[in-house]
């Protein structure tokens, strides 16, 4: 997602001299959801997550996956609790996808439009806004996913009978390098 | 030719061709069997995925289509090397190679990667296992189940703490000077209540699925510690609350070990109270 539109940003972008066809590797990430409830404030942090861009004749395509269960709220019970009501055993990995052309490259800000795959649904977010940095040959991307429960039919779970707020969002931190 | 000379070569003849001629029979009683299931990025099954099992010697090619639990079956084939590839609707393709003794039940599950160009990177691109990409329904379902008992566990404890604070509050009216026998009624009446509901509360914990490779740490370890206080505590008390009531009863002013009944009820009250403090704020 994010990661994508780093890399799409470096390939556009001249000082990069990246030729055709050439592909980008996840370096680091750091993916974090927060969930809100009256008594907690949760987050779930996975640093698991593998991606890959592909660019030929113009087009980029990213794909970035991570495992349901490489998400660390800091308490075990409620890991695997977050692991059953987001189907994590029969859908094991969350997956986002991304397409672009090199053109959207060019602003410090990318808008990007998102496939995610998770808890065995497909939700598209639309124009989700990256910011990228480089630093060498490298390319940082950070920015949030507006995702929610109801986006992926996921029942907010509960504590002392009292619901999460369905927002999750989903901080994206990563690095990107070319292959 | 004589005619016994001729019946002779004859005789020869087909001798010869039925023992140059046994391949077929053999390789028609081959028989291995190669199954498996088609899934997709996902771990879903994928159901009406075309499955080809090419014979690499031979050429051969047999086809087949997953079932609607994305499994598939390659009956009686004959041993050798063999490159299968599965395709359906909405993924992309996938090939592999098997090599088939004769005679065995081989089991090749097949993960379609996702659909798109070919410059669009899948998932086996980035070097994730199928063990790691496969979902288990079995596994959901233990998961499914552990969650459901331990959200009653959540309940029942939260329900439980109202015949616990009926049960300390009366307690004033049980014992001391002005305790009555009425008081001391109400007050095991209550602490009855308390502690059934308590031995079904921990009954769902004790009693839920365990998710094996999973190692315990936060606020939960808290939890479980103090159950080692409020456990016994919640057995200790109604026992010696029975030796008090009796001795109460008989006029007698509590003593011995009966003594103990209200500072083991305190402990254990305080540290049930913690246990749930542990998993509703965070700290």
């Amino acid at each position: 997602m994010s990661k994508n539109l780093l890399i799409a940003f470096l390939l556009l972008t001249p000082s990069w001299s990246v030729p055709p066809d050439s592909q980008w590797v996840l370096d680091k990430s750091t993916l974090t959801y927060h969930v809100s409830h009256p008594l907690h404030q949760i987050d779930g942090v996975s640093h698991a997550a593998r991606g890959k861009g592909v660019c030929h004749a113009g087009q980029c395509d990213f794909l970035i996956a991570v495992p349901v269960k490489s998400f660390d709220s800091g308490d075990s019970n409620r890991d695997l609790h977050m692991i059953q009501v987001a189907r994590g055993a029969q859908f094991p990995m969350v997956t986002v996808r991304l397409h672009l052309p090199e053109s959207a490259a060019t602003q410090e800000t990318i808008h990007a439009d998102l496939e995610v795959q998770f808890a065995g649904q497909t939700a598209e977010f639309k124009q989700v806004p990256f910011q990228h940095t480089t630093q060498g040959n490298e390319a940082h991307i950070t920015g949030t996913i507006p995702a929610t429960l109801t986006g992926f039919k996921i029942e907010p779970p509960s504590l002392l009978s009292i619901p999460t707020k369905n927002e999750i969002p989903i901080r994206v931190d990563m690095t990107w390098h070319p292959q | 030719m004589k005619p016994k000379l001729a019946k002779t070569f004859l005789a020869f003849l087909i001798l010869l061709c039925s023992t140059l001629n046994p391949a077929p029979v053999r390789g028609q009683t081959a028989g291995a069997v190669l199954s498996g299931t088609v899934s997709s990025p996902a771990g879903a099954v994928v159901s009406n995925a075309k499955v080809s099992i090419k014979n690499v010697a031979t050429g051969q090619v047999t086809e087949v289509q997953s079932s609607p639990a994305g499994a598939y079956t390659a009956p009686g084939l004959a041993p050798g090397d063999y490159e299968i590839s599965a395709q359906a609707d909405g993924f992309g393709s996938i090939s592999a190679k098997v090599t088939v003794a004769a005679g065995a039940k081989q089991t090749l599950d097949l993960a379609l990667p996702a659909t798109g160009t070919a410059t669009e990177p899948s998932l086996g691109d980035l070097g994730f296992t199928p063990d790691q990409v496969k979902g288990s329904a079995l596994d959901q379902a233990r998961l499914d189940r552990r969650s459901h008992m331990l959200r009653t566990h959540q309940r029942l404890g939260l329900i439980t703490t109202a015949p616990l604070i009926a049960t300390l509050i009366t307690s004033a009216g049980a014992g001391g000077r002005h305790g009555t026998a009425s008081g001391r009624e109400l007050h095991a009446a209550l602490g009855g209540v308390t502690a059934g509901l308590y031995l079904t509360t921990a009954s769902f914990a004790i009693f839920a699925p365990k998710i094996h490779g999973t190692p315990v740490r936060g606020p939960i370890r808290l939890h479980r510690a103090l159950a080692w206080v409020h456990g016994p505590g919640m057995i200790l008390t109604p026992i010696l609350g029975a030796l008090a009531y009796d001795q109460r009863n008989r006029g007698e002013k509590v003593h011995g070990i009966a003594s103990a009944h209200a500072p083991v009820a305190v402990a254990t009250g305080i540290a049930y109270g913690l246990a749930i403090l542990s998993v509703s704020i965070k700290f």
